[in-house]
Formats: structure tokens, C-alpha cells, sequence
């Protein structure tokens, strides 16, 4: 709090970034949060930011309405807010260089972020995903692979996680020599396993090899893990990075596998770029689309040029490949980049996402998080800037693997339990430090902070408002008849995610979305079943005897326990819409759930007609509340927890 | 064919050469081709990479028949497709196959491997084989050379092997042939005739066949006889197709009825006869709705001061405000700048009919340099200066063969070969998309004039055929929601585009082989690409599918119904098409089901304004690259919906069915509802009760 010297400033406008519109209001600074609160509107649009998802905050040069002041945002936020006076503006701006990079971990919300929680749901929200059962799951421990204790005490790698799977054949020397090969010594572990064929995928980081180095240990590890699979005499070593890096780092006495020193090895180049480039993609693509006035020719070719569809589709290769020497093959893969952090991260956890289908549920895909990223050690407090740090080490990896995930719904809208939302509101949180579950770089370090102590997991909250994180179209019956994915890679299948990067960009979106129409029509066959069994019970009652509701034919229904209908759908499409319905007792048509027109009466009504009004565009229309879109769910979000 | 026989004259031998082993059995498809011209150099280099990508990937998909050929077997489509939706539904990229658009089962075949292929041809009704070529090659582009024979009806090429299974099957409908190019190729000491058959739907199927063997020179001679009937006096195939359909498409526009439908005529409009003959303008409808007070001599008078007597006439009119919005052509200005009085007190009439405006508006689609060129050949624009309360814009849209060339650039960027690294950069230097944004601004900048300035528009280009017709019918498909349901919208066609004569024959080039001709210009493409965008962005208001729109673009061209035909109305009644062909929208109008957009909601009243932002549009790739085995049909998140309508339907009707029992058996209605007020009833339903 000592930082803040101007809690409040008045008559403050904000600019729309993409239109003329300005609105004027009230600046909110708090220990937490920048809040602005529009004046003199009833039902005041509200905006809050988390001074943790701020990237930059910069002081443009004065005019003659007075001090402009630029915030850029983690989430893509990007706001330009004009303060009257200089000085206030000074206030803010100093305040808000102090509080947005916090120095020690201690700073961070997630350490005073209290949302009414006792003890105990606490506790439960972080054993809400269990490990253990995850790899139990997948077949684990088997005749082959066995849970080793050699990473108990974070002795022989401390960025990995205390359980590991090694193949059986692996002993302990084995393992600690291989370590000492392995740069950080992260040595080959089994992250997924794919029982149809009992092929493993493993993950790893760069051999030390330089020109010439060999480790028995490391030529042992991988036999071991060739030999622990029976339908293929090789394994695959895909190494992510593009051939030109590895050779680089062959001079620094890292490198690759050579394939004579190893026998039943395949080796791959597979050619994604470093964070470096990645980081510098996504800012270039940022740039273009943040153009106000973006010709065809800009908008095409820097779209291009920023490269980032491109990297994008090069990482779902990797994943392709993985998925067909898995799956077809039945080859054991094992990746690794150069610290087997990131680009690692990202194809193993792409890579198991196509092969099984159970990733693609929410919980899967929460257990795949904390598997392949969090678990084993991707580094998200440097990556995502937590605290104040190198900024080479900041990089939109997880933002990345994000946008690769959005691609694969785009192509398989039927395939995934969670939806769009959910992806975002994940973003939102890896850099919200809100919940404990991302903060540190590494199992151990969390474990240091003791965050299951002192804070709370992102997935019990997520869970408890999974009615707005999933998909209307997911169709089970769709990944029992084809549990593999195979996504297309044409150019044209990979497309800039609008709803990621210009989300809070509201003139920016459309106006009509499917997803909601969809959610609208599910909602009321709830509400029609609901009535037809009413009326059942009525006529039970009344001692009429009917057919049971069971003929009713849904052939294509398979819908398993674990997915109550009633609970997801049934629930309002949010809190202020049930409100709404309440209070005005209307009978929802399909009508008067889309946005816009209530289509009673003759009206003329308009969509979309300015570049300004309505639709804040998908997410919006489909989870938000309808009355008011001034409103972002996504603050509300926000707002509610904190308040 | 002057081209074709300097090239065949002087065939260029080279040695042979083959391309890797997996072609070896069918080497004389592969091998070295060469010609005078440039393209075919390009041609081997792209049979190389085909039959190389061949080899990587042996899980592509065969290339699929056309959408339109299922036109003819209407029948089997329905039965065989029906069935298979569902399963369809659930298939995943490269398992889609082509199995299920053959009429044929796949089992037959392969025990029938013997078989003429000819048995099984899908003739429509009219429909004659008028030469059949076995042992043709079929270069295709994305999964190598495949043999097989190659039929000619006096309706389309069909080619099919059963090398492949499922069998390979590729259709062309010969409407659809832009032009044929062909040359001699050695091979194996043999001498082998290719033929480039470049399409206007974006595909050059490329053929190799043996010259000595049977009677195959005649293959060629026969396929450009029947590809160009008009050039050859033969007739149009629309007027040999026999289909019987239960709906009469011809009936699906009455100009009365439409006008009737937006309130007219009404006190300042009058629907007029003055053109029944087609005397005073021979390119507009016989119906023209124009102010009432406007006398015909005076009428005349404005005819000869506009180009071709285009006269401003009422295309649509405001249901509330009556603003209007009124299409021409050019007036004739001329250098001189000439004027006329019944034109100037014309459009203050115009203006005048709508009480709620003192400003008209004339949006002139071009750009002021070539209006300004325009005027020194007679054309020209109106001048603020001359007619009074008038605001001029112009819209700065290129002319048709800017369009022509934006779509022959696009067709190099999307076919054959891709160019993944370039694809963006690729589809910017055709400018197409740039184009649609214009237009889409244009008419969104009309339709707003429209609604919310209240103020009435004129809208023309210089003939008033072209730019005015993409411009009006997309404004209108704006304001006006019946132009969004499948009738309105061929309504709106039938309308603005046929009657109003847009020039269809010269602009497509039916049945005629001057290829370069300049008249040629996708400017329907374009509109129907302009609503396909809109689609993208409110996809609930429109009643039809993307089905539909593809649909109506593959007739544009196969000259199979009556409907696209011809250059005016005058001209279709003079050749009997109503009574001589069959409408194009008697074949949809006898299956909305295929052509319906689940997601459609009736907003009764709705004006859509789309973005035009680039950031919003998209190339149409279910268009444009759909001959690629790459490009998968849109996923059937449709069907998903289907299901829950169904489900919903079948619900209320136990909701209804309940209650009626309820009702009956001495229950008072008054506890059904309370029974279902907790839920809040979410269904119409629930009202009536």
C-alpha cells in the first residue's frame, strides 16, 4: 500500500483502441487491482485489472486534454486511459511501475487472495487431480515400466517431479549416469503411454555430447526404453529444435544423439523455433492486428511475415508425427529440445492430446496440464514474468500450446469436452497468480512455498464454474469412433484466434455465434424434459398410467453417468441471467435467449451497425449476460472473487 | 483449335524418363512430356511433385466428384447420402472417401472389375453418351496418375477407374469448360495426346490418352463440339434435360407478388406496363415500378438520357420510412456536360416519394477517374451542381476485368499446387478479397443511407447491370430479412440479377468457346462470395446453407437448368426458357431439407450490418480450393444441431401429448402448469397452454 500515493482519480477517459469512442470515469487504484469505473451510467461498465497481468505501463507525451497513459496487458488487454492532470498521472504511473512486478513470491495475490473457501475446501481443491492415478490410468506401473524412487529428495534432477517412470531394465546407476549426460539432468522419463501398443512417450533434455562425448549409461537408458516395447525394434529421438540450433549447441558441449553410439534409435530434427523467436512473433503479430487502420495488403502479409501461424503449425506437425509413430507404428517416442521444458512441453502434451481422447474432457485436460507443464517443471514464474526478472526468459510458450489447442477445435468443434472459454480463462490465470498452481518454476520450488498451504488451485475454481467451460458440441460418440485425431495442416486450416488476442477488443467480434444458439437449444430440451417429466409425475399422481419417458428415441445419446445433463445444462447461462428470469418471469423463447432483437412486434432492429456497439462476440454471447454487454464476463469473473 | 493443331504439328520428343517406382505400372501416365508452351514445362514439374507427394502420403483421398453431378441421380443421392450422414458425420480428415457419392456400390465394383464402366454411368434424364475413351490417364495434381476410361455425354466428362478402391471418380460438367488445350507427348516410342481441360470453377483436370488407338482424335473434336454447343449450333443442354420435378421452380418469382409484398404499388409508386414489350429499355423486366406521377412520354425522354435506357426504377422500398432504394445506369452527360430536364425532375420525384428525407442520395459504384473517363464517351455521372438536394458517392469499385483478373490470379494461388509457406501473401496479390471488402463497404454504406439516414438511394454503375446488381441485391439482403430465407433469396436473384439483365451469357460464356472473350467476368462469384462472408458472420440469419450457395455457382456454369441462361428477360422469353428448361430451383425447391441452415432464426425485421473489416473476412476455401483432397467438408457440427432439434420436436410433442391426456382425464389444466412453471417453460409451446 505504500506505493500508492493516488488512490482515486476523477474525469479520466479511456479511448477505445479500434474506434473514436471514448468514456470518461472514475480511476480505482487498489493494493490489487487498477480499477475504472465508468461515470454516470447506470449499470456503469466496469473495468479491473490485476496489476500482476500488466506488462507495461507507459506515459505518453502530453496533450491538450491531458496525460495519456498506455497499459498493456499479459491477457492482451490493451487500455489508453487519459488522465486530466499531469501529476495524477505521475501518481498512477509511478505506483503502478512499483506494483506490478513484485520481487519475492511473497508479494504475489495469490498469498492474500481469499475467496470464502474453509479450510477444507482448500484442501479438496488441490487433490482434486491425483497423479498417480493419472499414470494408473494409463496402465502404469506394468511388466515394464516401474515408478522409481531415485527423484524422492530432488537429488538427481531438481526441476522434475518426485515420481518418475523409468522402464523396468533402468537401475538406479543407470538413471544417474544418464542424468549427469543430460542437460540440467533431466533424463529420459515416461510422460504418456499408450496401452493399445504399449509404446511410451519420453521426455527428456539435450545430451551432453558436444562433438564427440558418449555415456554408456544414457546408450543404456535408451535401450531400455526400446526394449521395454515389443512391437518396434527402434524408438524414435525426435529433437525439436531445428537442426542449425543443435549443431550450435554442440559447441557449448550439449547436442544431440548420435545414431551411432546409440543403436535402435531413429533420430528427427523437427525445426520449431526458441522462445526468442517465438516471443518476438507473437509481439510482431500483436503489432499488425493492433494496427487502427489495417489495410488488406498490412493485415495478409503481416500476418505472414509475424510467422506465428507458421509456428504454430509446425509445433501440431511435431505432434502429428508423435501421434503416428505412437499410434501407427507403435513406436516408443522420445523428445526433448534443449532443456526439455518448453517446446518439449508443448509436443508431448499436443502429441497426447491427439492420441487420447480422455485429454480432451475438462479434467483431462487439466490433468495434462498439470502433468506435462506444471509437474514437470516448465517455468512458468520465468516464462510468464512473475516476478520482476530477465525478460529473455520471458516467452508465450503456454500461450502458444494454447493457440495449437484452439486450431485442433476449430478442426474437431465435436471433439472437445471444454470450450473456447475455457482455454482463456486458463490464460487469464497463468499469469493472474491468483492460484497457487502456477507460480514457482518447479515442483520443488512449490513445494518450498508451500503453495497447497497457503493458497488455492485454479482447477476447484474452474470446476465449480465448469458450466461456463463446456462445449455445447462435444459428442462423445465422435471420439469413440475415432479416438486418434488427425488434423489437416493446409494453410488455411490455421487462423489468427481472435477471441485470444482481441478479447477485450469488443468491436472486434461478431455478432452472431453458433456456440450460442447451440447452448440455447440444449437449454431448453432441459427445460422440455423437465416438463415432460412434471406432467408424468402429475399424471402418476392423478393415477394415469404412461409410457416411460425411455421411449423417447435418442439413438445417437450415449451419455455416461458422469455427465448429468441437469447439472451442466441445466444450470442459467449465467448468474445475471437467472436473475433476469426471476425478476421478470419471462418465458424464455429462443428468441429472447439470442442477443439483440426479442423478435415480439414489428420492430426494425439492427446487428452490428456500428464498428462499436453490442457483441462483445462469442464469448460474450455465449456465457455472458445478454442485457448487458458492457459488462466482460471475464471481469466478473474477477470481480466476484475478489469481492 | 489452331492452338491445337500448331502443337500437335510439332511435338518436341524427349527421352523418356520415369518417375519412382510406385508408378512403374503405369508408367506412360508419368513420363516425359513436353510441349511449345511454357505451362506444360510447368505441368511436368508439377506431375513430378504429385507423383512424389503420391508416395509419402498413400492415405490421400481420392479426388470427389463434383457436387452438381449428384443433380442428375437425385434419387440415389437422397437415398444413398441420407443414411450416411450420421456416419459421415463422425469421419475424420483423410478417412473421408468418395464411396458414399457414388451412385454405385463399392462392393459391386470390385467383384465387376471387368465391366464397362459405362453400365453404370449416371445419366440425368435427356442425357446421351456420345463417346467413351478407354485407357485414359488422369493427372491428378494431388494423388498421381491413375488409368481408366473417360466418357463424354452431351453433358459432362465422366472419367472413373477402379484402380483404386474405392473406385476414382471424376466428373466435369461440360458448362463448366472454359477451354481445351491439348498437345502430342512421346512416350516409349508411343505417341500420346494430352488435353488441359481448364475449368471456370477453378480446376484443370489434365488427361493423357494414346493417339493411334481407336478412333481418339475424335475425343477431342467431340468434346469441344459439345463443351461449346452455341459455337457449334448445337443447343444449350438445358433445353434436352428431361427431369421431372414435383416443384415448379419457374413460379418461385412473380414480380407483382414481390412488389405486392413490400406495399406496392402505393400513392407515390406505381407498378408500370410501359415496358410490357420491352420498348422503351430491352435489358429491364416487362414490370418496372416507377413514381406515379411521372408521365410515360416524359419517361421516355429520361430513357434516352440514360445509357442503354436504363431508367431509375424502384428495386426496394423501405417498409416504414418508404426511402427507396432505385437502380439505373449512367446518365449521358457527355463531355459537353449535357443535361435533362425529365432526368433532374425524375429523381427530385424520386426523392419526394420519401416524405422523411430532403436529400437523395446516388451512390455511383465506380471510381471518379474512370466515371470521369466515362463522361468523355457520352457517359457520366450526375453533378451536385445540376440536380438539386442530391449527394453524390462514389464507391470506387473496379470494373469486370479487374474481377476476371483478381479470379485468374486466385485460381493460380489455390490449384493445383499450394504454396504453404506464401499462402497469405499468395491470396493478398490477387486482390480478391480486397474487392469483396469494397463491395461489402458499398452496400453496407447504401443500406445504412437507407435505414438510418432514412433517405432514399440511387444506385448505378455504368450499365447498371454489374456493380448496381451486386450492390442493390447485397443491400437489400441486409434491410430486408425474406431475402435471407431460401425462397426470398432466389427471389432476390430472379430479381435483381435475372430479370433486371444481368448479363449471365456473356458474363459466364455459356456454350460458347471464345475463352478471352473481355465480356467474360466473375461478378456473380463475387456476389455470392459477398454473402457467403455474411453467412460467416451471422450464422443464424440466413435460412440457407453454404450447400446452397455452392450449389447455385455449379449451375451458373453446367447450363443443366434454364435459370442462369440468356442475357435478359426479353431474350428468355424469346427462346421459351420457362416452358423449355427446367428451373434450377425446382431441383431445390424439391429438397430444402439439403439446402437448410439449422441455425437459422426468423428475426423478422433484422438489418445486418456486417464488418467490413478485413480482420472479418476470409477466402471462401470451401469454395475455391474444394477440389483439394486437403480440404475437408465443414464438420458437422450441423448434424449435431439436427439432432437437438429433433430431440426438441420430439419433446414438445410429449410435452403435448401429456398434457392433452392431462387435460382429458378429469385434471384440471390449471395443475399442469403449475407443474411446469418451475422450469419457466423454455418453449413456445408453453405459451399457447
Amino acid at each position: 500500500m505504500e506505493h500508492i500515493r493516488t488512490p482515486k482519480v476523477e474525469q479520466v477517459k479511456l479511448l477505445d483502441r479500434f474506434s473514436n469512442k471514448t468514456t470518461t470515469g472514475t480511476l480505482h487504484l487498489t493494493a490489487t487491482h487498477l480499477i475504472f469505473v465508468e461515470s454516470n451510467v447506470s449499470g456503469a461498465h466496469e473495468i479491473w485489472i490485476l496489476h500482476h497481468h500488466i506488462a507495461s505501463v507507459e506515459k505518453l507525451s502530453l496533450t491538450t486534454t491531458g496525460c495519456p497513459l498506455l497499459i498493456q496487458c499479459r491477457n492482451f488487454r490493451v487500455v489508453h486511459f487519459v488522465v486530466p492532470r499531469e501529476r495524477d498521472c505521475h501518481d498512477i504511473y509511478s505506483s503502478l511501475l512499483h506494483l506490478l512486478r513484485p520481487e519475492s513470491y511473497d508479494e504475489l495475490y495469490a498469498f492474500s487472495y481469499n475467496p470464502k473457501q474453509n479450510e477444507q475446501q482448500r484442501e479438496e481443491g488441490w487433490q482434486l487431480l491425483d497423479l498417480t492415478a493419472e499414470f494408473e490410468r494409463m496402465g502404469l506401473p506394468c511388466d515394464q515400466w516401474q515408478l522409481t524412487d531415485v527423484n524422492r529428495d530432488y537429488k538427481v534432477c531438481e526441476t522434475y517431479p518426485r515420481d518418475l517412470y523409468v522402464p523396468i531394465t533402468a537401475s538406479k546407476p543407470i538413471i544417474v549416469g544418464s542424468s549427469k549426460f543430460r542437460s540440467k539432468g533431466r533424463f529420459p522419463v515416461l510422460t504418456y503411454f499408450y496401452q493399445e501398443k504399449k509404446a511410451a512417450v519420453c521426455r527428456c533434455s539435450q545430451p551432453l555430447s558436444g562433438f564427440s562425448a558418449r555415456c554408456l549409461e544414457d546408450e543404456h537408458m535408451l535401450q531400455a526404453i526400446s526394449r521395454a516395447n515389443h512391437n518396434s525394434r527402434f524408438v524414435y529421438v525426435m529433437d525439436t529444435r531445428p537442426k542449425l540450433n543443435a549443431l550450435a549447441n554442440r559447441a557449448a558441449g550439449k547436442g544431440y544423439e548420435n545414431e551411432d553410439n546409440y543403436s535402435n534409435i531413429r533420430f528427427q530434427f523437427v525445426g520449431i523455433e526458441n522462445i526468442h523467436v517465438m516471443r518476438a512473433s507473437l509481439q510482431k503479430l500483436l503489432e499488425v492486428v493492433g494496427t487502427r487502420a489495417l489495410s488488406v495488403t498490412d493485415y495478409l502479409a503481416g500476418l505472414e511475415s509475424s510467422g506465428w501461424l507458421r509456428h504454430v503449425k509446425a509445433i501440431v506437425d511435431a505432434a502429428i508425427f508423435l501421434t503416428k509413430a505412437v499410434t501407427v507404428e507403435g513406436a516408443s517416442v522420445l523428445v526433448h529440445c534443449s532443456d526439455g521444458w518448453d517446446r518439449t512441453a508443448q509436443v508431448c502434451s499436443l502429441g497426447a492430446l491427439l492420441m487420447d481422447p480422455y485429454y480432451r474432457t475438462l479434467k483431462g485436460f487439466m490433468v495434462l496440464i498439470e502433468k506435462d507443464w506444471i509437474s514437470f517443471g516448465h517455468k512458468f514464474a520465468d516464462r510468464c514474468d512473475q516476478l520482476d526478472g530477465d525478460p529473455r526468459e520471458v516467452s508465450p510458450v503456454f500461450t502458444q500450446f494454447l493457440d495449437c489447442v484452439w486450431q485442433l477445435m476449430e478442426q474437431f468443434p465435436q471433439d472437445f469436452e471444454f470450450s473456447e472459454w475455457f482455454l482463456i480463462q486458463l490464460h487469464e490465470h497463468v499469469h493472474s497468480c491468483q492460484f497457487g498452481n502456477f507460480l514457482g518454476n518447479s515442483q520443488r520450488q512449490r513445494e518450498e512455498l508451500q503453495l497447497k498451504e497457503r493458497t488455492y488451485s485454479l482447477w476447484a475454481h474452474l470446476f465449480s464454474e465448469r458450466h461456463h467451460c463446456l462445449n455445447p458440441l462435444y459428442s462423445l460418440s465422435s471420439a469413440e469412433k475415432h479416438p486418434v485425431l488427425e488434423p489437416l495442416t493446409q494453410p488455411w486450416n490455421f487462423r489468427f484466434w481472435r477471441n485470444m488476442y482481441h478479447q477485450f477488443d469488443r468491436s472486434m467480434h461478431p455478432r452472431q455465434s453458433v456456440l450460442k444458439h447451440t447452448l440455447a437449444l440444449k437449454e431448453s430440451n432441459v427445460q422440455l424434459e423437465a416438463t415432460v417429466h412434471a406432467l408424468k409425475m402429475k399424471l402418476q399422481k392423478l393415477g394415469v398410467s404412461t409410457s416411460p419417458l425411455e421411449l423417447l428415441s435418442r439413438p445417437w445419446e450415449h451419455g455416461p453417468p458422469s455427465r448429468p445433463r441437469s447439472l451442466i445444462l441445466g444450470a442459467p447461462l449465467s448468474r445475471k441471467e437467472a436473475q433476469q428470469e426471476e425478476e421478470e418471469e419471462e418465458v424464455l423463447g429462443e428468441e429472447a435467449l439470442e442477443d439483440g432483437p426479442d423478435g415480439s412486434g414489428g420492430e426494425r432492429t439492427a446487428e452490428g451497425s456500428s464498428a462499436t456497439e453490442n457483441g462483445y462476440g462469442e464469448l460474450q454471447d455465449s456465457f455472458g449476460s445478454k442485457s448487458e454487454p458492457a459488462v466482460v464476463s471475464l471481469e466478473l469473473g474477477v470481480a466476484r472473487m475478489t469481492c | 483449335m489452331e492452338k491445337q493443331a500448331s502443337v500437335s504439328d510439332s511435338p518436341v520428343l524427349r527421352k523418356p524418363r520415369t518417375f519412382g517406382g510406385n508408378l512403374g505400372s503405369r508408367q506412360e501416365s508419368g513420363d516425359s512430356l513436353d510441349s511449345p508452351t511454357g505451362s506444360h514445362v510447368e505441368w511436368c514439374k508439377q506431375l513430378i511433385a504429385a507423383t512424389i507427394s503420391s508416395q509419402i502420403s498413400a492415405t490421400v483421398p481420392p479426388e470427389v466428384a463434383p457436387r452438381d453431378s449428384k443433380t442428375g441421380w437425385k434419387t440415389e443421392y437422397r437415398v444413398s447420402r441420407r443414411p450416411n450422414l450420421r456416419d459421415s458425420g463422425e469421419e475424420h480428415g483423410c478417412q473421408w472417401d468418395s464411396a458414399s457419392q457414388l451412385p454405385l456400390p463399392a462392393g459391386a465394383l470390385k467383384e465387376a472389375q471387368k465391366l464397362v464402366a459405362m453400365d453404370e454411368l449416371p445419366l440425368v434424364p435427356g442425357e446421351s453418351v456420345k463417346f467413351t475413351a478407354k485407357d485414359v490417364t488422369y493427372i491428378c495434381p494431388f494423388t498421381g496418375a491413375v488409368t481408366g476410361t473417360l466418357t463424354l455425354t452431351d453433358y459432362k466428362l465422366y472419367f472413373i477407374s477402379l484402380e483404386r478402391e474405392p473406385p476414382f471418380v471424376l466428373d466435369v460438367n461440360l458448362g463448366a469448360i472454359s477451354r481445351l488445350e491439348s498437345f502430342g507427348v512421346q512416350n516409349h516410342g508411343e505417341n500420346m495426346r494430352g488435353l488441359e481441360i481448364v475449368c471456370k470453377d477453378m480446376r484443370s483436370p489434365r488427361f493423357l490418352y494414346k493417339q493411334e488407338e481407336q478412333n481418339n482424335e475424335e475425343l477431342e473434336t467431340l468434346i469441344t463440339q459439345y463443351a461449346f454447343p452455341l459455337s457449334n449450333d448445337l443447343p444449350l443442354f438445358a433445353f434436352q434435360y428431361k427431369e421431372a420435378y414435383p416443384v415448379d421452380g419457374w413460379k418461385v418469382y412473380d414480380p407483382a407478388a414481390e412488389y405486392k409484398r413490400q406495399g406496392l404499388p402505393n400513392e407515390s409508386w406505381t407498378i408500370s406496363k410501359i415496358n410490357s414489350n420491352y420498348e422503351v429499355c430491352d435489358t429491364y423486366p416487362a414490370l418496372l415500378v416507377i413514381p406515379t406521377s411521372f408521365k410515360d412520354d416524359d419517361l421516355k425522354r429520361v430513357a434516352s438520357f440514360r445509357a442503354k435506357h436504363r431508367i431509375p426504377v424502384l428495386s426496394w422500398i423501405h417498409p416504414e420510412t418508404q426511402a427507396t432504394i432505385v437502380r439505373c445506369s449512367q446518365p449521358l452527360v457527355g463531355p459537353s456536360d449535357r443535361r435533362c430536364k425529365d432526368d433532374e425532375r425524375y429523381l427530385q420525384t424520386i426523392m419526394d416519394a420519401n416524405a422523411q428525407s430532403h436529400k437523395l442520395t446516388i451512390f455511383d459504384a465506380r471510381q471518379l477517374s474512370v466515371a470521369d473517363s466515362n463522361k468523355s464517351k457520352d457517359g457520366g455521372y450526375e453533378s451536385e451542381n445540376i440536380y438539386p438536394n442530391v449527394e453524390l458517392n462514389f464507391l470506387d469499385i473496379p470494373n469486370i476485368h479487374v474481377m476476371r483478373e483478381s479470379l485468374r490470379k486466385l485460381k493460380d494461388v489455390v490449384y493445383p499446387t499450394i504454396d504453404e509457406l506464401h499462402w497469405h501473401s499468395g491470396i493478398d496479390t490477387t486482390h480478391w478479397l480486397e474487392y469483396i471488402r469494397l463491395l461489402l463497404a458499398g452496400a453496407v454504406r447504401i443500406a445504412d443511407k437507407v435505414e438510418s439516414s432514412k433517405s432514399s438511394v440511387v444506385v448505378h454503375c455504368s450499365d447498371g447491370w454489374d456493380r448496381t446488381a451486386q450492390l442493390t441485391s447485397l443491400a437489400m439482403l441486409m434491410l430486408d430479412s425474406h431475402y435471407r430465407t431460401l425462397r426470398g433469396f432466389q427471389t432476390l436473384l430472379e430479381k435483381e440479377w435475372i430479370s433486371f439483365g444481368h448479363k449471365f451469357t456473356s458474363r459466364v460464356g455459356h456454350g460458347d468457346k471464345n475463352h478471352a472473350n473481355s465480356e467474360r467476368s466473375p461478378l456473380f462469384v463475387q456476389f455470392v462470395d459477398c454473402v457467403w462472408q455474411m453467412m460467416r458472420q451471422f450464422p443464424s440469419a440466413f435460412e440457407f446453407n453454404e450447400l446452397f450457395l455452392i450449389t447455385i455457382l455449379d449451375h451458373l456454369y453446367s447450363c443443366l437448368f434454364g435459370t442462369f441462361l440468356y442475357n435478359s428477360e426479353q431474350e428468355r422469353m424469346e427462346k421459351e426458357v420457362q416452358s423449355k428448361t427446367v428451373s434450377l430451383w425446382s431441383y431445390v425447391n424439391s429438397q430444402l431439407e439439403e439446402f437448410t441452415n439449422p441455425f437459422y432464426v426468423d428475426y423478422e425485421n433484422q438489418v445486418l450490418y456486417p464488418l467490413a473489416s478485413l480482420r472479418h473476412l476470409e477466402l471462401w476455401v470451401g469454395y475455391y480450393v474444394r477440389w483439394n483432397p486437403h480440404m475437408r467438408p465443414q464438420m458437422p457440427v450441423h448434424q449435431n444441431l439436427k439432432e437437438l432439434q429433433f430431440l426438441r420436436a420430439e419433446l414438445q410433442k410429449k410435452v403435448e401429448e401429456l398434457q392433452r391426456e392431462a387435460s382429458s382425464s378429469r385434471s384440471i389444466s390449471s395443475s399442469s402448469e403449475h407443474a411446469s412453471s418451475p422450469s419457466h417453460g423454455g418453449t413456445p409451446l408453453h405459451t399457447a397452454v
